[in-house]
């Protein structure tokens, strides 16, 4: 089985994760595959995400942790550094993950990037585009689409 | 007797100097063979061209791979010294200052904490750990005893299996290996030779090593690689001098500033220019490549082996044509006292030689025409060099040992002969190139481009006459059995015309670098000049060259004087005439 010889490492991880989970956010193994999350994380407060909650999956490859984790959306969401298959631009998961960095620093970060959109490294130019030429709009359909499909259930 | 050995060699130079000289008289007896040339077009190369033209000293240096070791060490080394501190932290502060050593110095002596923070070199440790036994692996968190764990200079704690994972990731992504830092996000304490050294398997260590060697070259704003496939050596380049062309060990020519192929006298605007329209233009050209055309008598496939464009067709026809217009070698060649004109695409264009073909009817749209007859000599010439640069291989490898045998000559004194391939070699690079300046000279520059022409055709002409004197007036003697007394006037022959060729496409190369700019001053009397020459070139004979028309030009302007005695044209500085040499 996938779970059969699973690092100490990604155990104590886990465990932790459950025991102590960071404020906002929930990781809980599948029951089938335990390198694979479902994860959850709340809208922060004041954010255009605000009272929604996200829906994501996160896998560890076989490399982890000397390899990142791949981390998608689920839910629809109006950000631009995450395109419409849920794909997310950030660093940490690409040229600056570290082995030292963990499950939670990432989804720590992930739920920093829903306070702090940031139009001038996109993932999705259209929003970006949107995002830049009239903000106040963009957080509108930024709330909409929280309210349409990140309302809880 | 020490001061009796330097005698000696005080006494070598002189007869070396001697030599020279000597060399020196072979260039004016060559100048019978080679009047035409010399005397007219070698006239509107004034004294200013021809001091220029004397090149600057070797502005660049090749390095095998032992040189780039050793340079790479004493950088190194007095880094070290010089900032008292290890040779590692040294290799570091040049790696993130692109292996200036001055820039290290000045950084460091600017402001050193800060550059000991931008590059990761710490003081002392940001974690410690007093008293413990038992350490944490910060990546799989498992506990080790003190000894299976490894640090850097900040102290986080890494077990060796994880440092080996870590180490081995970041060298099999890339030369980002040498930046390489604490696993730990928030430290940046830099990973260096020492680590790797220790922490990873075999063949990381060697992979590390070979990117730090590799970095020395590609990081370093002063070298580069040679850029011929296969080839290990590398190129240090000093600024100033003006001339990017550098040569390799290997042979290969290339420009420092963009790579390609040494291209002058054009520069690397135009060649990227170029290269992008040869590319554009490449389907439509692909036909042009083969190397066949029927002969324009017989209609039978020729195939050119040879590298001038003097074609003759197999028998019964024997028909002799230029390869680049298909049109008589006897309206090109000098026996009949006309002129190599191949490159002037608006006579041949007049002449109605492109409708010869129905390919040729269907390519009728103008540009694509004036593209493809530039073009066509661009890439004729380059065949020719390819083909000179196996010959000259063939010569040095097989033929100069076998006429060494047949003449009765030493080797030493067959030197004339590949030094003419080099020439060849040379000369067929920057005539290819001056298609691409040709190309792009403003049609709206009349003058210009007529002289242009002109230069052009005089350098396509001398350089035919060396090909054709070095390819086919070589072969009686490679199937001699025994020495021949025609062997001396040959070798007379050859070595003149290298020299004469040499000196006319150096101040050609200079010419057109200048951008024309005698034409600027003399641009009226340079198109009548052209213009009667283009008119002399169809009624033949010796006095059609139109010689004395371009002479009385050049006796009215004020940089040139005309011989009493000969009537030849020699420029103003000169206070002997360069033919008879009397006074003035
Ligand atoms: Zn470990
Ligand atoms: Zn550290
Ligand atoms: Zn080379
Ligand atoms: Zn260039
Ligand atoms: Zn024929
Ligand atoms: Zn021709
Ligand atoms: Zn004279």
């Amino acid at each position: 089985m996938a779970n059969s010889n699973l690092p100490r490492r990604i155990i104590k991880e886990t465990q932790r994760l459950l025991s102590e989970p960071a404020p906002g956010i929930s990781a809980s193994p599948s029951e089938d595959n335990m390198r694979y999350f479902n994860v959850m994380i709340l809208g922060p407060t004041q954010s255009p995400y605000e009272g929604g909650v996200f829906k994501l999956e996160l896998f560890l490859p076989e490399e982890y942790p000397m390899a990142a984790p791949k981390v998608r959306f689920l839910t629809k969401i109006y950000h631009p550094n995450i395109d419409k298959l849920g794909r997310i631009c950030l660093d940490i998961l690409k040229d600056k993950w570290s082995p030292a960095l963990q499950i939670r620093t990432v989804l720590l970060s992930i739920q920093a990037l829903l306070s702090a959109p940031n139009p001038d490294d996109p993932l999705s130019e259209n929003i970006a585009k949107h995002w830049k030429s009239n903000e106040a709009e963009a957080v509108e359909t930024a709330k909409e689409w929280t309210r349409l499909y990140a309302s809880g259930a | 007797m020490d001061s009796e050995d330097d005698m000696h060699d005080a006494h070598d130079m002189e007869s070396l100097e001697d030599d020279d000289f000597y060399s020196g008289d072979t260039e004016e007896g060559a100048m019978d063979y080679y009047s035409d040339y010399d005397d007219d077009a070698g006239d509107y190369f004034d004294d200013a061209d021809k001091i220029e033209s004397r090149r600057p000293e070797q502005n660049f240096t090749i390095l095998k791979e032992s040189d780039i070791r050793v340079r790479q060490e004493d950088d190194i080394d007095r880094v070290a010294a010089v900032l008292s501190v290890s040779r590692v932290a040294a290799s570091i502060l040049l790696r993130h200052h692109n292996w200036s050593v001055s820039k290290v110095h000045d950084a460091w002596f600017a402001d050193e904490e800060r550059v000991r923070k931008a590059v990761g070199l710490l003081e002392k440790p940001v974690v410690q750990h007093p008293n413990t036994s038992e350490l944490t692996c910060g990546i799989c968190f498992e506990n080790y005893p003190r000894s299976g764990i490894g640090m850097a200079s900040c102290g986080h704690p890494y077990c060796f299996s994880c440092w080996e994972g870590y180490i081995s990731t970041s060298i099999n992504d890339g030369p980002g290996c040498l930046m390489l830092r604490c696993p730990e996000p928030t430290c940046g304490a830099a990973i260096g030779q020492d680590m790797i050294d220790l922490l990873a398997c075999n063949e990381d260590k060697e992979k590390y090593a070979r990117y730090l060697r590799r970095s020395y070259i590609e990081d370093n704003k002063k070298s580069k690689w040679c850029p011929a496939p296969g080839c290990e050596y590398a190129v240090t380049f000093d600024a100033g001098g003006g001339n990017y062309d550098v040569s390799c060990l290997c042979s290969y020519s290339f420009c420092w500033n963009c790579t390609e192929e040494a291209h002058r006298p054009v520069d690397c605007g135009t060649v990227v220019k170029w290269i992008m329209k040869n590319s554009a233009e490449s389907e439509n050209m692909n036909w042009i490549l083969a190397n066949s055309k029927p002969c324009p008598k017989c209609k039978r496939p020729i195939e050119k082996n040879q590298g001038c464009m003097h074609i003759t067709c197999t028998p019964p026809c024997k028909f002799e044509f230029c390869w680049l217009c298909l049109g008589a070698w006897s309206d090109h060649g000098e026996r009949t006292g006309g002129f190599y004109a191949c490159n002037r695409y608006e006579a041949a264009k007049q002449e109605g030689v492109y409708d010869d073909t129905e390919r040729r009817r269907e390519m009728a749209k103008n540009s694509l025409e004036r593209y493809t007859h530039y073009y066509e000599r661009w890439a004729s010439n380059q065949s020719s060099r390819q083909k000179a640069l196996a010959d000259l291989e063939q010569m040095q490898n097989v033929h100069i040992e076998k006429l060494s045998d047949t003449q009765c000559q030493p080797e030493s004194q067959l030197k004339f002969i590949t030094e003419a391939w080099l020439q060849i070699v040379e000369c067929r690079r920057v005539l290819k190139w001056t298609y691409a300046y040709g190309y792009y000279l403003p049609e709206h520059e009349g003058a210009k481009k007529q002289f242009f022409e002109y230069l052009q055709g005089e350098a396509e002409s001398g350089l035919e006459r060396l090909h054709q004197c070095a390819e086919k007036e070589l072969q009686q003697f490679l199937t001699a059995e025994g020495q021949s007394k025609e062997f001396n006037d040959f070798r007379t022959k050859l070595a003149g015309l290298t020299s004469v060729t040499k000196n006319y496409f150096e101040n050609l190369v200079r010419a057109l670098e200048n951008g024309l700019s005698d034409v600027d001053a003399n641009g009226a009397s340079f198109s009548k000049a052209t213009s009667s020459k283009n008119a002399a070139g169809s009624s033949k004979g010796r006095a059609g060259r139109g010689k004395g028309a371009l002479r009385t030009n050049r006796t009215s302007d004020d940089t040139h004087w005309s011989c009493e005695h000969c009537t030849s044209v020699n420029v103003k500085s000169a206070t002997t005439c360069q033919i008879c040499n009397q006074r003035r």
